[in-house]
């Protein structure tokens, strides 16, 4: 084509180069603009309250001027936390067993699960989780163990997210585990290492960077997760006492209101502040996972 | 090469040629935007008003009340769809109002309640629904409500997106959506479901969710708590009319039924229209028009108040 149009070789070259780089600054620079949007839309709120009182209270009535965003903030950080706990074992575990013991058509079989789950539309996760979790929960589980609930609770919410984030963290783990030199496995083996000390001391140990970023992966996806959240958490906006109490995360603040409220000035506003939190929380968190990734590749 | 190149340039030039006639093609377009709540009967409307001028043609889509609202204000639609009550600071941006149809919230109960022939009987009251609804407390028994000995606590559902129908039940105690109390479920269809499915869950839905328009029935799993208006704890037959989608619609038309929790449902205009297309289309959907409301599920409106509106238009 270039050949056609007389361009010579060296002008195509500085025009791909130029492409290149103007493609990475454009990456580097997206996280900066949605940043300062986020934080231009919520100035007219940020007038109108203190920071620290938003902050700090639950108390939510915008049509009233009460802005409290603590009990978004809990509902998101403790459904992120229960998924994470639900899932990152077992993810953990699976991939060790997939990628170290299990018969080569297995692990062919599951990576075949793997991406027909990753492929599964979070709505459809939702409906699943109205359908089975919550009547499971509400039905079964609750009264087993003495108590009431709806069954649109945080521990729904924290159940449809570990089964949503699970492709995600095991494929990752899966290549992690994988990618670990066969050589540093034979030299342990050879001194008298069992096969699962040597899972435990070099495979494990020589994955940790790479485990710490699949299960950082993770939890980002469950902080960012908004339909399939929304449609089991139960969206109450209190600090949830217990995993059966309702919670009500900052996306699915966003997602109920947006649409309906995006007229009203303030609350609109507050919406864009909501997103603004989301975004230093994951900010934050990527900044403390990507400090730990550094301490380790130094020692 | 050469002929690559000779044919991505016919490529380009038929899609530049595909272009230009797009635009030249005749008629004129409508946006139309906003309100989930409105957009089926606004696609009927549409669909109708469309046969008698062709060379009009619609885009409706709904994407949230305050959507439709912006985006008429920033011109990108012509008309928003709208289904719960302005704040002042909306009111204040120079805009046409124009009522189109009315709806009506219903408070709903499920089926398993083992108390459902008494709360069929008896009815609640409206401040016996305020506390309910909006005071958040959990200890709220059907026996206390309906004196009996059925002690099971009454658990609220509310929508969890923000949606007109919650804002005109909370309307009705002089609150927001935000006031009602409850585990919130997204949208009409999964609240039903919530509600039938919890023995002790109330909630609340649009008419032309808790009833089937066209067999005129109730859906499965949840039934209407009817309002005891006159707080003489039973329900007279001058109270009773929720037998089907009829006797509800003619009870919400004849005022029988408090508003709120009836509303207005409306079309907005950003300024006073002077396009004659929009002009004619609304006019249209206040007289012709207004025979489709009824089949949607939706409360035709009075003759005084559609002179009202077409008085606004003149």
């Amino acid at each position: 084509m270039a050949a056609l149009l007389g361009i010579s070789a060296k002008l195509t070259n500085r025009i791909s180069t130029a492409w290149l780089n103007f493609a990475v600054l454009f990456l580097i620079l997206l996280p900066l603009v949605i940043g300062v949007g986020l934080i231009v839309k919520s100035l007219p709120l940020l007038e109108e309250a203190p920071i620290g009182t938003m902050l700090s209270s639950s108390d939510w009535s915008p049509q009233q001027g009460h802005f409290g965003f603590f009990a978004f903030i809990m509902g998101s950080v403790w459904v992120t936390l229960l998924s994470f706990v639900l899932s990152a074992p077992v993810c953990l575990l699976a991939a060790i067993y997939l990628t170290e013991y299990s018969p080569g058509w297995l692990t062919q079989t599951m990576y075949f699960v793997i991406d027909v789950l990753a492929g599964i539309p979070s709505v459809v996760y939702g409906v699943w989780g109205v359908l089975v979790v919550v009547p499971l929960l509400a039905d079964y589980v609750a009264p087993a163990l003495g108590l009431s609930t709806t069954g649109y609770c945080l521990l729904s919410g924290g159940i449809v997210l570990a089964i949503m984030a699970v492709p995600y963290m095991l494929n990752m783990l899966m290549e992690v585990l994988r990618s670990v030199p066969i050589e540093l496995k034979e030299a342990s083996l050879s001194l008298g290492a069992t096969y699962w000390e040597t899972i435990k001391w070099i495979v494990l140990r020589k994955g940790l960077t790479g485990i710490i970023a699949a299960l950082s992966l993770g939890i980002s996806k469950a902080l960012g997760e908004t339909i399939a959240v929304l449609m089991v958490v139960g969206n109450v906006a209190k600090v949830p006492s217990s995993v059966f109490d309702a919670a009500y995360p900052l996306p699915a603040l966003i997602a109920n209101n947006y649409g309906d409220m995006m007229s009203v000035p303030l609350y609109d506003s507050a919406l864009m502040f909501a997103a603004l939190i989301l975004f230093v929380i994951i900010l934050l968190f990527n900044s403390i996972t990507n400090f730990f990734l550094y301490r380790i590749k130094e020692v | 090469m050469r002929t690559k190149s000779l044919l991505s340039l016919l490529l380009i030039g038929s899609f530049a040629a595909g272009l230009v006639s797009c635009g030249s093609k005749k008629g004129k377009n409508v946006t139309i935007s906003g309100a989930f709540a409105l957009y089926p009967l606004g696609v009927k409307w549409t669909e109708q008003y469309k046969t008698k001028t062709p060379d009009l043609r619609f885009d409706v889509s709904a994407g949230g009340a305050g959507k439709g609202l912006t985006d008429v204000l920033a011109g990108a639609a012509d008309i928003a769809m709208f289904s719960r009550q302005l704040t002042p600071a909306e009111k204040e941006k120079g805009i046409w109002v124009f009522a189109v149809a009315k709806d009506a919230v219903l408070p709903t109960f499920s089926l398993n309640n083992p108390a459902a022939g008494l709360i069929r009987k008896k009815g609640l009251t409206k401040d016996q629904l305020k506390e309910i609804y909006l005071s958040g407390k959990n200890n709220i028994t059907w026996g206390a409500l309906l004196d009996t000995a059925y002690n099971s606590p009454v658990v609220v559902y509310t929508r969890s997106d923000a949606a007109g129908a919650a804002d005109t039940w909370a309307d009705y105690f002089g609150g927001k959506q935000e006031n009602i109390k409850g585990t919130g479920i997204y949208g009409d269809p999964g609240l039903a479901e919530a509600v039938g499915k919890d023995a002790n869950g109330v909630g609340f839905n649009n008419v032309a969710y808790v009833y089937d328009v066209t067999t005129s029935k109730k859906r499965p799993g949840i039934d209407v708590i009817p309002i005891d208006q006159n707080d003489n704890r039973q329900i007279d037959p001058g109270e009773d009319f929720y037998e089907n989608a009829d006797s509800i619609l003619q009870a919400i038309s004849d005022g029988r039924y408090p508003s709120p929790p009836a509303r207005d449902l409306y079309f907005i205009t950003k300024g006073k229209p002077t396009d004659p297309a929009i002009i004619g289309f609304l006019k249209w959907v206040l007289t012709d028009g207004q025979q489709y409301v009824k089949q949607a599920g939706y409360v035709p409106l009075t003759d005084e108040v559609i002179k009202a509106q077409l008085d606004k238009l003149n």
